[in-house]
């Protein structure tokens, strides 16, 4: 790696996105993300080709960290230590995501057992869970962040500071606590299809819930009382 | 501790009284002055929009998500405020179906907060923020549990659910509208009959909207509107410029907005403390 500093253009932020395990659908959608916000960023990524700086203003985690791989845990503390904003994106770096799973004995890796998001191995400024969220979604962050709108960003910084959210704890923490109001939110969000509305109230289908957390941070319960308890 | 720092009317633009142009909206909506119809009807006529998303009372309290295109639709949806309406899985296919790139949504506070951070949030490639060009929110101090609710109405008052003609929760007090008269329920009475989920509920205007709309005592026949952004600004002066709406400052009726919202944040907080 040849560091090169210099060579930004000045005004624009210094991003690295670096990709640990995961399916390649999150650093895709950083890279489809680029061409608009070019003008505001300067991107590395892998596949535009090498880092060419020491330190970065932005640091784009996507995948989860595989805890038996020493290697993947010294990068994930290298990053930090070389960047001001850690954000971890889509839902492996965030929550686990369907990495939360894996139990070891596949191949080519049989000794991968435990995998866990960024922020088990970190502290993360913002996560942005989604499976995987969309090129807009950074387009919009990269926005609010460079307005200084604290606000708008206040649910990725405050979930950034929580290791798992999924359909099982929209569930716990907002419909069997009765404070769910029947408005159909996570029914639309969640992605695979695991929520179903039966008499105004989701009801979990298990075994399809890969754990992104999506359903929770869009369900408007659940994320306001988690800005009101997170807000200190 | 929880943060209350927060202004709990959200980013404030700018604060009217607002009251329908068009006489037939006037007599149809004698409380509120009509403002929001009028608005909505704005947008669908000067083409600002190709529909908008509301919700239609279907039988007693319940309602349905619905789509109004034209100015007869649009007035007989005549807004349902009392209960949730799953609106959001419904709104999604109504707007794909009739494929529908913009549209206004009138809607709760807790529903404008999810469709807002999905229009500047898409965490999903399925969502449909783009298409959402106005976001009006009505005050709301809260939706009920309505079987519950309904049934005492018809236990305790003898007032069926089909003769409810409207609801109109205050911030002390809740009138039912109803065929033989009008029947004033202090909201101590009907307290357990809200959802719990409204009990925790911070919002009272609806801090995510573009636009705030909703009415108070002291100014019957006129809607209080708040502006979020120069988007709703324009908005409002396009509908007065062509004559859709009558408007004049509101400034004076801030304090009982302020009033409202903090009312609802303090019984939020309370709540929480022993709900959660
Ligand atoms: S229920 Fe759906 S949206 Fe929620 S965590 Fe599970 S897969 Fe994700
Ligand atoms: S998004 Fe939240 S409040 Fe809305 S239906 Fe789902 S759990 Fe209930």
């Amino acid at each position: 790696m040849t560091p090169e500093n210099g060579n930004t253009t000045p005004g624009k932020l210094r991003v690295l996105n670096v990709n640990f395990a995961g399916c390649e659908g999150c650093n895709v959608s950083v890279l489809r993300a680029y061409p608009k916000i070019s003008d505001v960023v300067d991107l590395d990524i892998a596949y535009l080709g090498e880092r060419r700086h020491e330190s970065y203003d932005v640091a784009i985690i996507t995948g989860g960290v595989c805890m038996n791989d020493p290697k993947s845990v010294e990068e994930l503390k290298e990053i930090r230590k070389i960047s001001d904003i850690v954000v971890a994106f889509g839902s492996c770096a965030t929550f686990g995501g369907i990495l939360r799973f894996c139990r070891g004995g596949q191949e080519p890796r049989p000794d991968q057992r435990n995998f866990q998001p960024a922020n088990s191995v970190i502290r993360v400024d913002y996560s942005i869970p989604g499976c995987p969220p969309t090129p807009q979604m950074l387009v919009s962050f990269f926005k609010f962040l460079r307005e200084g709108n604290e606000r708008r960003l206040k649910l990725f910084k405050v979930v950034a500071g929580v290791k798992k959210l999924s359909g099982f704890d929209l569930i716990d923490d907002v419909v069997l606590t009765g404070l769910c109001i029947g408005c159909g939110a996570c029914e639309l969000s969640c992605p695979t299809g695991a929520i179903r509305l039966i008499e105004k109230r989701p009801d979990l289908i298990q075994e399809k819930c890969i754990r992104c957390g999506t359903c929770y941070v869009r369900c408007p319960r659940a994320s306001s009382i988690i800005c009101m308890k997170g807000g200190d | 501790m929880m943060n209350v720092q927060e202004n709990p009317l959200g980013p404030v633009m700018g604060i009217y009284l607002c009251r329908a142009a068009d006489e037939d909206i006037k007599r149809m909506k004698v409380a509120s002055g009509g403002a929001v119809t009028a608005l909505l009807l704005y947008m669908l006529e000067k083409d600002l929009v190709d529909g908008i998303v509301t919700a239609k009372r279907t039988k007693g309290l319940e309602g349905q998500a619905v789509v109004a295109r034209t100015r007869e639709e649009l007035l007989r949806t005549a807004g349902n405020k009392w209960s949730i309406v799953p609106f959001a899985a419904r709104i999604k296919e109504k707007i794909e179906e009739e494929d529908l790139k913009r549209v206004g949504i009138v809607c709760l506070p807790c529903q404008a907060q999810f469709f807002s951070q999905m229009r500047d949030f898409p965490l999903l490639e399925t969502d449909f923020g783009e298409r959402i060009k106005y976001i009006v929110s009505l005050f709301c101090m809260g939706t009920f549990a309505f079987e519950a609710f309904l049934n005492y109405l018809r236990i305790r008052y003898d007032v069926p659910p089909s003769a409810i003609e409207d609801i109109r929760l205050e911030r002390d007090s809740l009138t039912v509208k109803h065929e033989g008269g009008e029947l004033r329920l202090p909201i101590k009475e009907v307290y357990s009959y809200l959802q719990a989920g409204c009990l925790v509920c911070t919002d009272y205007t609806g801090v995510w909207s573009d636009i705030s709309a909703g009415s108070l005592n002291e100014e019957r026949g006129w809607t209080v509107m708040i502006t979020r952004n120069p988007k709703a600004e324009n908005l409002l002066r396009g509908a007065k410029e062509e004559g859709y709406l009558e408007i004049r400052d509101g400034s004076h009726v801030m304090g009982s907005v302020m009033k409202g919202a903090k009312d609802k944040l303090a019984r939020a907080q309370r709540n929480m403390m022993t709900l959660l």
